[in-house]
């Protein structure tokens, strides 16, 4: 991997991802003007993004272009998997703590990756309490993943009550997608 | 628990009241009419609000407005029943201002136990208004003539203020005509701070982060909202200079900082922080330093929105210690803690009123939400709502009403009621969605 690209940004690589896809023929320079496209990939929440060069990627223990695909198909799946709890509860329940064991598996694997645990509520119930409630469900993960997984983990979080709903409504099925842990990876 | 009517003794006693006056009982006292007036009380008084005077040719347009405005507050007191206008028999501009050209037959049996006659002169770009509070029963004027003064487009203030002068006169306390509300509006996807006067005029953005921002509270001098806000990510503890609109962090501990209320009488704040993991009720400077760790919380348990008691040595809180959602009061000097409410599983949003006598809080039960009032020795817990979700509710400063947020009728809004569930209107009409009220102070007058 010692040649120019070394200067170009990671979005660089989306861009030739893409193209990688569309032909198969390997190593082809992106187009001129292809860096757009991939300005809009680095602004998808918890991508690697602009700025993400070779150095961080070694940080991470990635060096080949292979298991770049493989992180960002994990990273992708990792933050596409909540957890959800019972109403008025942070108790992890059985598939909650399967989820959580995928995700320990992928924080054991990239130690140096930094995930933000939101905690989220449905619409029911009170505005303040919620927010101390999220706050108790990212805390539940935050513990289950420290306590299962590698000691350097970069966790934190933020519990954000009722105010971020995934689905707008106003039924138990809305309800139950809403009273969940997101996961924000940042690399 | 749900006990809507008042007793028939306090019924009766206040008809009673109501009758000395119409006697004129309290003609032979003082030039003071002073009575304990409940909003409970069944029977509100009666008074007559005629379009105010101008004694400046051609300034006409500000007599009806003005008389609108004193009216709609005394009617919102919720002491006094404003008559219908139609009914009166006088020209107000023609009407003589002396003891003995007030036509007291005529206004008693148009029904009205009293009689705010009001006149106003317009110079240029100022103002002055004249009030006079008479006791149409007891045939005499009540007190000293009022007069305010200031710049014309100051209008509301100075009819606000005589209506203040009204409720001091006639019960011995000023209303609430001079406080503001302080709500949280959505805007697009975010959420401000806004606050209007008490009768929903005059709506104010103090707030454009383009963030969440929650839970104003207002400093006990009325110049300062403290809020939380996620404008850096995590939900901290902001305050604001109300009139000079500068900003200032409160409390930006890791972890959250929430539900911030300021204790009476001291230049202080209780709040919710996670900052040593656990969830705890902290007390904290303006500038955000530490000054106690109260210790209410309990293992991996929930503390959170304390409302101080009126003589700042106790606070209720909300902590589910107990499985779930509970109002619990805390002794600031004993360091004991005490569980207020045992009905239903979601107790939340405690408010202590302004006089001490009770704590409102939002009781969720089957997906609604109630308003509800309890004795802070645990009796008298009665419901005040019943219908939609009704949170957060907050006191008037002289106890007679709850704000709330609402969506009883449509979007949610602010609604306000009286503290004895009667009343009820819907404070904010500016449409969009608005939630968590605070009531200032009265201003220092």
């Amino acid at each position: 991997m010692r040649n120019k690209r070394d200067i170009f940004p990671v979005l660089m690589i989306f861009a030739l991802l893409a193209v990688m896809s569309a032909c198969a023929k390997k190593n082809v320079p992106p187009p001129p003007g292809y860096g757009g496209a991939g300005q809009e990939y680095g602004q998808m929440p918890g991508s690697g993004g602009p700025g993400m060069d070779e150095a961080k990627w070694r940080e991470l223990g990635i060096n080949s272009e292979a298991e770049k695909r493989e992180f960002l198909e994990k990273a992708k799946a990792f933050e596409n998997q909540d957890v959800y709890f019972d109403y008025d509860s942070y108790t992890l329940t059985e598939p909650a703590k399967k989820v959580l064991d995928e995700k320990v598996s992928f924080l054991k694997r990239y130690p140096k990756v930094a995930v933000s645990v939101e905690g989220h509520c449905d619409e029911r119930g009170t505005t303040e309490y919620n927010i101390a409630l999220g706050e108790r469900r990212a805390n539940a993960a935050q513990q289950y993943l420290t306590s299962s997984g590698s000691s350097n983990l970069k966790l934190t979080t933020v519990s954000y009550g009722k105010e971020r709903p995934v689905v707008t409504g106003h039924d138990e099925a809305s309800w139950a997608k809403n009273r969940r842990d997101h996961f924000v990876l940042n690399y | 628990m749900t006990q809507k009517s008042i007793s028939g003794t306090a019924a009766t006693f206040f008809i009673m009241l109501l009758a000395f006056i119409l006697l004129g009982f309290a003609q032979s006292a003082s030039s003071q009419v002073t009575l304990e007036i409940s909003p409970s009380a069944i029977q509100k008084i009666p008074i007559a609000v005629p379009d105010f005077k101008y004694m400046t040719p051609g300034q006409t347009q500000l007599a009806r407005e003005m008389s609108d405005v004193l009216s709609n507050d005394l009617n919102i007191s919720g002491v006094f029943r404003s008559l219908d206008r139609k009914g009166f028999l006088e020209d107000p501009q023609a009407m003589g201002f002396e003891a003995s050209q007030i036509k007291f037959e005529d206004w008693r049996r148009q029904g009205a136990a009293f009689l705010a006659l009001c006149s106003y002169q317009i110079q240029g770009n100022s103002l002055r208004l004249d009030g006079t509070l008479v006791d149409i029963a007891g045939r005499k004027m009540v007190g000293s003539p009022k007069s305010y003064a200031g710049e014309l487009r100051a209008w509301r203030p100075m009819v606000h203020a005589f209506a203040d002068d009204i409720m001091m006169m006639v019960t011995g306390e000023r209303g609430v005509f001079d406080t503001k509300i302080a709500y949280v509006q959505s805007v697009g996807n975010a959420k401000e701070i806004f606050y209007c006067d008490f009768d929903g005029n005059n709506p104010v953005q103090l707030t454009r982060d383009n963030s969440i921002a929650l839970s104003p509270a207002w400093s006990p001098d009325q110049s300062q909202i403290a809020f939380v806000s996620y404008r850096e990510g995590q939900p901290r503890v902001y305050g604001v200079n109300v009139p000079t609109g500068s900003r200032y962090l409160i409390s930006g501990f890791p972890g959250m900082n929430i539900t911030p209320a300021w204790r009476p009488g001291r230049n202080e704040l209780a709040v919710a922080l996670s900052k040593d993991r656990g969830q705890d009720i902290y007390l904290v400077s303006p500038t955000g330093e530490i000054i106690k760790k109260f210790g209410v919380g309990f293992g991996s348990s929930i503390s959170v929105s304390p409302s101080w008691s009126p003589d700042g040595q106790k606070f209720a809180y909300v902590s589910n210690e107990a499985g779930n959602p509970q109002i619990y009061i805390f002794d600031v000097n004993s360091g004991q803690k005490k569980r207020l409410t045992f009905s239903g599983n979601y107790n939340t949003s405690p408010s202590w009123s302004p006089k001490g006598d009770l704590i409102a809080y939002s009781s969720g039960e089957g997906g609604g939400f109630n308003i509800c009032i309890i004795k802070p020795d645990g009796s008298g817990n009665r419901e005040l709502t019943s219908g939609g979700r009704n949170e957060a509710p907050r006191w008037s400063p002289d106890g007679r009403m709850i704000a709330y947020s609402s969506n009883k009728q449509g979007g949610p809004a602010i609604r306000i009621m009286y503290s004895n569930g009667t009343g009820d209107w819907q404070l904010t009409r500016q449409g969009g969605a608005q939630e968590l009220p605070d009531w200032s102070p009265r201003r220092n007058r």
